[in-house]
């Protein structure tokens, strides 16, 4: 019956004094297994990697698609303008009325006028190699070709003020027609919004499948190792100390996944650059394809270790948590 | 001073059976005890609420005054590196090698490696098993893993060293061996319980006995009823 009710009862068992330099050891022994765990298992590693790789390198090529359209965009800022065709016959006073009109408006930036003499010759010159053609235009009673204006407008005017000088114009004597030569770029903003809400579910979905790839793997090297798990719980393992190695696995796994994806994108750039470039030339539009910078590639390796975490979390969360309880 | 008491423990699994009830037993600081009864008479439940692989339906269990059965995940780990284990069956990790198998709780208490080979050697030492630290538990016979097994336990110096059946795998004369091992570790100082059904083993021992029917005291020899 002795000492049945002591009074120290009650107490808390004592916890280890924290010092920073346990910490970096378990750090560097759950790296080192780690390491060990991946050598000893480098074929179902490396497919890993591959598996989260094409799971990040679709997002990835969409945003860096989304990217060229935008600098795409941006260099056309210093072009969007207006063309402003006149009926043929018109006469130069009149042309010289809407230039009038136009210097008055703030939105205008630069005008040359091409008149209709001007665009006989130019047309006469790039059709010189038709001798036919060229031969028709000398015969006919007067200059087919109307005088236009190329109208710049400064970088920041709306749609909306393209819009309205373009109502001011039309009505005007000797105006056929006023081209607004945004649409283009309007066009291509849209496709750069499409791009982008497309890059961003695709985003979420194929980061849903880094995640779940991780986790399974994890998940694997967990179960290979449940009955380490229970004796080292045993032995005195905190719950850190236990789970440590597998969120090193998750990141092992999504760096390694990120590096794949980087391999992708830079042999399918390298790839279609030639012929994109060739293709967009036929159309007048200058190109340059972005590639990757350092900034890019350390988002794309930090998107990979943080789903690989995210991975791990989630294995280690549904497999790790009542070891320490069922230790045997 | 006691340095197990339990209070009025009750195991009730989830399957309404019920493996121990209203247990009430104090063993003192530095004391060597067997546990003993039948198959299913509550000792592997006694011992698995004492390393928190098991909590107590009702009831308290303190360790050093310290009720071990309300410690929570975060404060367990601390405990169990006081409490050494030893099992019937090992539990050896086999990939890796005596040495590493040793080794475990030190690492795990982030003792320097230099410290941690002087250990592992002086418990293999205790054990006679200096020399085959680089072998793996497969190379070893089953007597060998046992003592393997004995050398993790005591090596990190625990203040309780528990056994479950660490002689049901052993013939008479290595069984009888490992608890004579038993015995000089609780001579320098460490509470000892053993939950064993070689009941001539024990006898011829003169140890102290607890002995447990369907989950209650049956008997007891030189242990305090706390009943």
């Amino acid at each position: 019956m002795a000492g049945k009710s002591s009074a120290n009862r009650g107490k808390r068992w004592p916890a280890p004094a924290f010092r920073l330099s346990d910490w970096f050891s378990d750090h560097r022994r759950a790296i080192a297994e780690t390491f060990e765990f991946v050598s000893l298992r480098l074929g179902s590693s490396l497919f890993v990697w591959l598996l989260v790789g094409i799971a990040l390198a679709l997002p990835a090529a969409l945003r860096l698609a989304q990217q060229n359209f935008v600098a795409l965009d941006d260099g056309w800022q210093g072009q969007p303008g207006l063309t402003v065709y006149f009926t043929v016959g018109t006469e130069p006073d009149n042309v010289a009325g809407v230039q009038a009109q136009l210097r008055q408006s703030s939105s205008v930036a630069a005008i040359q006028l091409t008149d209709a003499e001007q665009a006989l010759q130019e047309f006469m010159a790039a059709s010189a190699d038709s001798s036919s053609l060229t031969a028709a235009l000398v015969r006919l009673p007067e200059n087919p070709l109307p005088a236009t204006l190329q109208v710049s407008v400064v970088s920041d005017a709306s749609l909306e003020e393209l819009g309205a000088l373009r109502e001011q114009l039309v009505g005007l004597d000797g105006v056929d027609e006023v081209v607004i030569e945004r649409t283009w770029l309007e066009l291509l903003r849209n496709l750069t919004q499409l791009v982008e809400r497309l890059g961003l579910i695709l985003g979420v979905l194929f980061a849903l499948g880094a995640v779940l790839v991780t986790a399974a793997s994890v998940r694997l090297a967990i179960e290979s190792r449940l009955e380490e798990l229970r004796v080292l719980s045993l032995v005195g393992a905190t719950r850190a100390q236990i789970r440590r190695p597998f969120l090193y696995f998750g990141v092992f796994y999504g760096l390694g996944g990120a590096v794949v994806a980087a391999m992708l994108l830079a042999i399918t750039l390298t790839a279609i650059e030639a012929p994109l470039t060739a293709l967009l030339g036929s159309y007048d539009i200058p190109v340059h394809v972005h590639g990757f910078g350092v900034v890019f590639l350390l988002t794309l390796l930090g998107v990979g270790m943080g789903l690989g975490v995210i991975g791990a979390l989630v294995a280690v969360r549904q497999r790790i948590r009542g070891v320490q309880e069922m230790a045997d | 001073m006691s340095a197990i008491v339990f209070e009025r423990v009750t195991k009730r699994f989830d399957n309404g059976q019920e493996a121990l009830s209203e247990i009430s037993v104090e063993f003192a600081s530095g004391s060597m005890t067997f546990l003993t009864g039948h198959s299913g008479a509550g000792k592997s439940t006694f011992l698995r609420l004492l390393i928190g692989a098991e909590t107590a339906t009702r009831g308290r269990i303190y360790v050093d005054d310290v009720d071990i059965s309300r410690l929570g995940a975060r404060r367990m780990p601390w405990y169990r590196r006081e409490v050494g284990v030893v099992f019937q069956d090992h539990n050896l990790l086999l990939e890796h090698s005596v040495f590493d198998n040793v080794a475990l709780p030190l690492r795990i208490n982030h003792l320097g490696e230099r410290e941690v080979a002087s250990r592992v050697r002086g418990a293999l030492g205790k054990v006679e098993l200096l020399g085959k630290e680089h072998l793996m538990p497969s190379q070893l016979s089953t007597g060998e893993q046992q003592r393997v097994g004995i050398a993790r336990a005591v090596v990190g110096r625990p203040k309780i060293l528990l056994a479950d059946e660490p002689t049901g795998n052993l013939d008479p004369d290595l069984a009888r061996s490992v608890m004579e091992l038993f015995g000089r570790f609780n001579e320098l100082g460490t509470t000892v319980l053993i939950a064993s059904h070689d009941i001539a083993l024990i006898q011829s021992l003169g140890m102290p006995t607890l002995n447990l029917a369907a989950g209650r005291i049956a008997d007891t020899n030189g242990v305090l009823d706390g009943g």
